[in-house]
């Protein structure tokens, strides 16, 4: 611990000063007490300082640290053979005329395209669904639910390698439909749904749950109006339902296309980017490029890394413009 | 909503509701019964879902791997402390910053709360560099330390710690309590339901994680056990039986706690809110 307080000092600092997001001031909400202003025997600096000093010490050391440095490498080009050498935007440029950069920035994007909306659309049909059962089933459904969330990407990924085997369940069920195996994971086509599905199976359940809490805060009087108006039940969804989920599907949007387009764990341990690259999401391609070991490696893969940092953020704003943007019934 | 139903349609939700709970859960059940067949029945075509015999063979083999064992063994006890630092670190910044008034307040918050928005890929080669820079390469504290604070969890415990009534605090604090002793004696022992949420979450993150062990740790010893399954795989790919076995196995934790623990996650989304 003594190790890391020293080191980790001027990090801290650094970061006070070059700190891009300066959205302090309205945080200072007090509870009860109305006045902004706390009278001078009730200030706590110094017990303050060391309830917040573990957290400020180890973020400093272990993030902002490693971003600034992300930063200032990616303006250099770093080798094993010699000295680092000032490039300026060289790597910036390297990355964003390689088309497999792109072509990575698209397969994620087709990935995020396929789980996201399955995502949502099962969770809400499922969170519709528990709403209406009784207490005790209610409880038993949302764990069952819950209980897939919990299993590591890696034991999921070996569960889905061994469902898509050329003997296996999966290929047994198409069989029942009348048609060949299908290699799942080892053909263009279908590497990437198959990869999409226990990322589905892995998000829904969160999604549920929180858009079960969404629902339970609608108030019964929207649905008992409708229903005396004659609506049935896709009237109800598509009219009240929705539309009061509005903030609670943005969000969950929002953080599900950045965590999906971000993924890498299932591709890496299921195909490694294959066939072809037709599972080489953005995260996997910069962690691979990152131990392909070839000269100059580092700084590509970290140059990457950070581009793909503007564009998750980037993608994010979009997203919630356009959402915000359209008509709700319910402010 | 309405729950007056008749009993056809309460019979035909209770039958969607299994259906649900069965498709959820088919793949954690598909891998701990495979891990009951033996090698030749575990692909067999004609499929088959049961095996002919229960066959404790692979489970026992994996239980006698002493990597599996010791795998486990270290994953367990890195967790929980991780856990454990992740609580006191976290909580004690979220009071701090729910219920302190102090000079650059808001500054530290911008400083603490940012990290939320960093992905881990963009500092992840550069989170290398500076562990093995501080020396921490192949230790236990590698895998344990540059996890344990957490932005979203402090934010979480903040949002819980400011809408808690301050008549007890006041009081404490004329009677000559110290904040210490307010956070350790009050505001600790309340706050069992958010603890258990955030603890949970610190346990999952630390027992899934894969990618940073596999970067930072090459010692057999302390090899993790998402490592140990991953490895297993490209080394004794074919061998499926025993690839369930242990997964099941590697699982089963986790599922464990969300079971004993299902009442404060389900709540824990709602004490979350999301407005």
């Amino acid at each position: 611990m003594t190790m890391i307080d020293v080191s980790a000092q001027p990090t801290a600092h650094a970061t006070e000063v070059t700190d891009p997001r300066g959205t302090s001031g309205q945080r200072r909400r007090r509870g009860v007490r109305g006045s902004e202003q706390t009278p001078r025997h009730l200030r706590a600096n110094r017990t303050a300082y060391l309830m917040i000093a573990p957290m400020v010490v180890l973020l400093g050391i272990f993030v902002v640290w490693p971003l600034v440095y992300a930063f200032y490498l990616s303006f250099f080009e770093i080798s094993f053979y010699k000295d680092a050498e000032f490039v300026g935007l060289d790597f910036y440029q390297y990355v964003l005329t390689d088309p497999e950069f792109y072509e990575s920035l698209w397969i994620g994007l087709k990935f995020a395209l396929m789980v996201v909306p399955a995502v949502l659309v099962l969770a809400l049909m499922l969170a519709s669904f528990i709403a209406t059962l009784s207490k005790r089933m209610a409880a038993f459904m949302k764990t069952t639910v819950y209980v897939p969330a919990v299993v590591s990407s890696v034991v999921a990924a070996i569960i889905f390698v061994f469902i898509y085997q050329d003997e296996g369940v999966a290929n047994w069920f198409v069989g029942m439909l009348g048609k060949g195996p299908i290699a799942w994971l080892n053909t263009e086509g279908s590497a990437l749904p198959a990869v999409a599905i226990p990322a589905i199976w892995l998000g829904f359940g969160v999604s549920t749950l929180i858009m079960l809490a969404g629902i339970l805060d609608i108030p019964d009087s929207y649905y008992e109006s409708a229903k005396l108006d004659g609506a049935n039940f896709w009237q109800r969804t598509r009219f009240i339902t929705i539309p009061s989920l509005r903030n609670v599907i943005l969000y969950l949007l929002v953080t599900g296309v950045t965590l999906t387009i971000q993924e890498f764990q299932l591709p890496l341990v299921m195909t490694n980017g294959g066939p072809v690259n037709a599972t080489n999401t953005p995260n996997l391609y910069i962690f691979n490029s990152f131990r392909d070991g070839t000269p100059y490696a580092t700084s590509y893969s970290l140059t990457a890394a950070l581009l793909l940092f503007i564009v998750i953020g980037t993608i994010s704003i979009i997203i919630f413009r356009v959402v915000s943007s359209e008509k709700s019934s319910d402010a | 909503m309405n729950r007056q139903w008749y009993a056809p349609r309460r019979l035909l939700s209770y039958l969607l509701a299994a259906v649900i709970a069965v498709t959820a859960l088919f793949p954690l059940a598909w891998m701990a019964i495979s891990g009951f067949k033996g090698q030749t029945e575990v692909l067999r075509s004609p499929f088959q879902f049961f095996p002919d015999v229960w066959n404790l063979d692979n489970y026992r083999a994996i239980l006698e791997d002493p990597a599996f064992v010791r795998a486990m063994g270290i994953t367990f006890l890195g967790a929980v402390i991780f856990t454990v630092a992740s609580l006191v670190v976290n909580s004690m910044a979220a009071y701090a910053f729910a219920r302190l008034d102090f000079a650059g307040k808001g500054l530290w918050w911008v400083v603490c709360i940012t990290p939320m928005f960093v992905p881990a890929m963009a500092i992840l080669l550069t989170s290398f560099v500076v562990v093995s820079k501080l020396g921490m390469l192949d230790t236990l504290a590698v895998l344990i330390v540059p996890g344990v604070a957490a932005s979203a969890q402090m934010f979480f415990l903040r949002q819980f710690y400011l809408n808690m009534p301050s008549a007890v605090e006041e009081a404490a604090l004329i009677d000559g309590a110290t904040r210490w002793q307010i956070f350790l004696r009050i505001f600790v022992p309340q706050s069992l339901g958010p603890f258990v949420v955030v603890g949970i979450a610190s346990f999952l993150a630390y027992w899934n994680s894969y990618v940073w062990p596999v970067l930072v740790v090459s010692n057999p010893d302390l090899t993790q056990i998402m490592q140990y399954l991953a490895t297993f795989r490209s080394a004794r790919g074919n061998e499926w039986g025993m690839l369930m076995a242990g997964s099941t196995l590697a699982a089963l934790p986790t599922i464990v706690l969300v079971l004993v623990f299902q009442r404060y996650i389900v709540n824990g989304v709602r004490l979350a809110g999301l407005k």
